[in-house]
């Protein structure tokens, strides 16, 4: 560190550049200062936020829900750094210079790509809200980042014309890591706006009382959203007594069990499942919020029953088109075909097939074969659809594990095998002594990659079940666009997004990552 | 290997293999040969009990798909969004990738992480947030929020496998470059930009096969705009030219362009599909 400060705090800037330079810093300084004013300004003038402070509503309320603190942070962050370049440089810093460059150069790009955006954003007219065309409207929103963009240009190409002699001097790690940064930035800004800021925008209206297309303003409500989606209680029912103290039976033959205490359901909780324990006693699960809990049961249903079948054929036919034979290139390729379908179409071909008479091919052959006696309902029946989605997922997926495990399998060194055929080991032991745990890495990934997948599952919900039955994603997408409930449908997000957090992590740390 | 004797045991295991190789290709493409057949039947047909081949072959179904405006302006849709998507992930992760998978610097393995926590980013989870987002900017109910969105999922999937392709390169070849006197960034773009190109390839490729696949955000963001609507979206929300009643045949006909393409490709690349995205899984 001493080393490299010696030598980017000498002069090896010439003198001969002290204006050029003079002049840049003062313009980074300038823009700086300028740019901090503007973001300020726009944010007080924010309607909300003028509201906000004329006492009408919250401030802290307004200021976190228009403009949220990723941004306004990033703002000062950035504006801070580069007065901080801007005098470093005054003061002849040869490091602050190097940056320096950087930063006009990004300046620049930033401002004319974001012109070129403001222009096309503002000039498009909107069928929805009938504004019209209006290129004019859009010049004159893109016109002054596209004046600062002249400025930050001519400084970027100046001090690129001069860089041999601004770069000279420099350690290769300095120059790498001004390197690394100046390609990670577009990754970084684009993960910002669209993953950042998205999900901040989530947390903070999870906690309000948000609805879209209302013109009430928001309060801030606190865990309530939250407190209303999990809610739950276990009690124990009797059965429904006849007149002569025995249970009485539905049509099904199975008991009739006695609902919740009034105070529960006038308090919001409703039944959702009865699970006996004995011949006149059952346990019974209610929550406030019935849909959510049954979305959360129905996805963890549907994720470990198809993951698990998924992990079994899988594995099976990984082991099956590992062996040698004619025509595996072309085996690859066909079990590649279910996953490139997009999932929309293989919902809408497998509604076909799961047709509820002998029109859906299903029902036929199992007919034919003599499976099953009846037609049957897959789709509508509530004993058989999220069976039926299992069904649809497992095709869909199976060959995308069995491709998976397939990598894994030609990781293991086939004298591994020659060697346990020479010591008379069987197939069975050579499969649960050597495939098994060198696989074992594998499996593990795999697993949680399809976990993942299947937690979020949408598309074969949202196509096959419309809103018969929900996965927690077509629950949280229902609330959203056909409720608009904006701050409860958000309490959703952050739920799922936790879930798939942990997840997250799991796979993370089966996956290293080296120091270089 | 020592010459194996042809017992009756050996051919029985041989027949056995192959019929499971037959019952594991069945059970892939039979779903896909039914589309086909479907899209060849009538849509009366279609109602009677289900034949394995269409007793009145007809291809009026295709006929309605390709008349079908709605149809193929999604089908412009789904290209101009993909390709968009695609060109975007693949300039911008690309750079990323390079700094990850080459350069030394502090806070690589915080960034690699992040890329990484990110690939397995649920969606859903910031629909709300990215709504509002996608409203405040103004684009909702345009194919520009699809592309300013998808890179959610494009991008750190691009950005991951490429690293590990860069990686994957000799050092020599980057050393020479900058002997020669090559700066960082003329040795990236003169000399291992080139070299990725395979790896470009097969990245594109796959964000491709994600973008055009993409439903939740194409519903969502052009539910009330069909002009904008992607071929998910037009197939989940399929109307035919004849009002009265769902056209099945028409579904699959319009299924089965959406997906041939696709298959094309995926036969022509299989073995670096299976490279990317064992790349990102198994090696780590």
């Amino acid at each position: 560190m001493a080393v490299t400060r010696t030598l980017t705090q000498s002069k090896d800037v010439p003198a001969s550049y002290g204006l050029g330079l003079t002049a840049i810093a003062l313009l980074l300084l300038a823009i700086s200062l300028g740019t901090l004013g503007l973001y300020l300004q726009s944010v007080i003038n924010t309607p909300a936020i003028q509201q906000g402070l004329n006492g009408e509503i919250g401030l802290v309320l307004a200021v976190l829900d228009n403009v949220g603190l990723i941004l306004p942070l990033m703002v000062i962050a950035l504006d801070l750094w580069l007065a901080i370049t801007a005098v470093q440089m005054l003061r002849g810093s040869a490091d602050a210079v190097r940056w320096g460059a950087t930063i006009v150069f990004w300046l620049t790009v930033g401002a004319v790509g974001v012109g070129i955006f403001v222009f096309f954003q503002q000039s498009a007219g909107n069928e929805i809200f009938g504004i019209a065309t209006d290129y004019g409207r859009g010049a004159s929103a893109a016109l002054p980042l596209l004046l600062l963009a002249i400025p930050t240009g001519i400084a970027s190409w100046w001090m690129s014309r001069h860089g041999d002699i601004i770069n000279r001097n420099q350690t290769l790690t300095s120059r790498s890591t001004r390197m690394a940064w100046n390609l990670l930035l577009p990754t970084i800004v684009i993960l910002i706006i669209v993953a950042a800021r998205p999900l901040e925008e989530t947390f903070i209206t999870s906690l309000t009382d948000n609805r879209f297309g209302s013109s009430d303003p928001v309060s801030f409500i606190g865990l309530d959203n939250y407190i209303q989606l999990l809610s739950f209680r276990i009690d124990t029912v009797s059965c429904r007594r006849a007149d002569d103290g025995t249970c009485t039976l539905d049509a099904n033959g199975a008991a009739r069990w006695e609902l919740i205490d009034r105070d529960l359901m006038q308090a919001g909780y409703r039944p959702l499942a009865n699970i006996p324990i004995s011949a006149d006693q059952a346990i019974t699960i209610s929550g406030t919020d019935g849909d959510f809990l049954q979305s959360i049961g129905n996805t963890l249903y549907f994720t470990i029953s198809s993951v698990s079948l998924e992990l079994l054929f899988g594995l099976f036919i990984a082991l099956v088109v590992n062996s040698k034979f004619k025509g595996r290139g072309l085996m690859r390729a066909v079990m590649l075909v279910p996953w490139a379908i997009p999932t929309v179409v293989s919902a809408r071909l497998w509604e076909l097939m799961l047709r509820d008479n002998q029109s859906g091919i299903i029902n036929k052959v199992l007919l034919d074969l003599g499976v099953i006696g009846a037609s049957q309902s897959w789709l509508t029946n509530p004993n058989l659809q999220l069976n039926s989605l299992i069904m649809v997922d497992v095709w869909k997926t199976t060959p995308f594990m069995a491709l998976l495990l397939l990598a894994g399998l030609q990781l293991i060194p086939s004298d591994l095998y020659e060697a346990a055929a020479v010591d008379g080991a069987n197939r069975w032991r050579q499969f649960t002594s050597i495939t098994l745990p060198l696989l074992r890495p594998v499996i593990g990934i795999a697993l949680i990659f399809r976990t993942l997948d299947a937690l979020r599952v949408f598309d074969v919900f949202n196509v096959l079940l419309q809103r018969q039955k929900l996965s927690m994603a077509t629950y949280n997408y229902e609330v959203l666009i056909q409720e608009q409930q904006g701050g409860y449908a958000s309490a959703v997000s952050v739920i799922i997004f936790i879930l798939i957090s942990i997840f997250t992590i799991l796979y993370m740390r089966s996956v290293r990552i080296e120091d270089q | 290997m020592t010459p194996q004797k042809i017992t009756i045991g050996r051919i029985l295991e041989r027949v056995g293999f192959y019929f499971i190789i037959a019952a594991i290709i069945i059970f892939t493409l039979f779903p896909f040969y039914w589309a086909l057949n479907s899209s060849f039947k009538s849509e009366q047909e279609l109602f009677e009990p289900a034949t394995y081949l269409p007793r009145n072959f007809t291809t009026i179904s295709y006929e309605g798909v390709f008349s079908n405006g709605n149809f193929m302006r999604a089908l412009f849709n789904s290209a101009w969004v993909s390709g968009a998507t695609v060109l975007l992930s693949l300039v911008v992760g690309a750079f990323a990738a390079y700094a990850l998978g080459r350069l030394q610097f502090r806070g690589r393995r915080g960034m690699m992480y992040v890329v990484l926590a990110m690939t397995m980013f649920p969606q859903i989870s910031i629909l709300s947030g990215l709504f509002t987002v996608v409203r405040d900017v103004g684009v909702y109910g345009s194919p520009l929020s699809l592309i300013l969105t998808y890179p959610i999922f494009t991008l750190p999937f691009t950005v991951w496998v490429l690293t590990s392709f860069f990686k994957g390169l000799p050092d020599e070849i980057e050393q020479a470059a900058l002997v020669d006197g090559a700066t960082n960034f003329q040795t990236f773009y003169m000399i291992m930009l080139p070299l990725t190109a395979p790896a470009l390839v097969t990245t594109g490729l796959l964000a491709f096969i994600a973008a055009w696949n993409e439903y939740l955000y194409a519903l969502t963001f052009t539910l009330t705009t069909p002009t904008s609507q992607t071929v998910p979206v037009a197939i989940a929300q399929f109307n035919g030219t004849v009002m009265r009643q769902e056209p099945i045949a028409e579904v699959m006909a319009a299924a089965m362009v959406v997906t041939l393409p696709l298959i094309v490709l995926v036969v022509i690349f299989q073995k670096r599909i299976v490279e990317g995205l064992t790349a990102g899984a198994v090696k780590g």
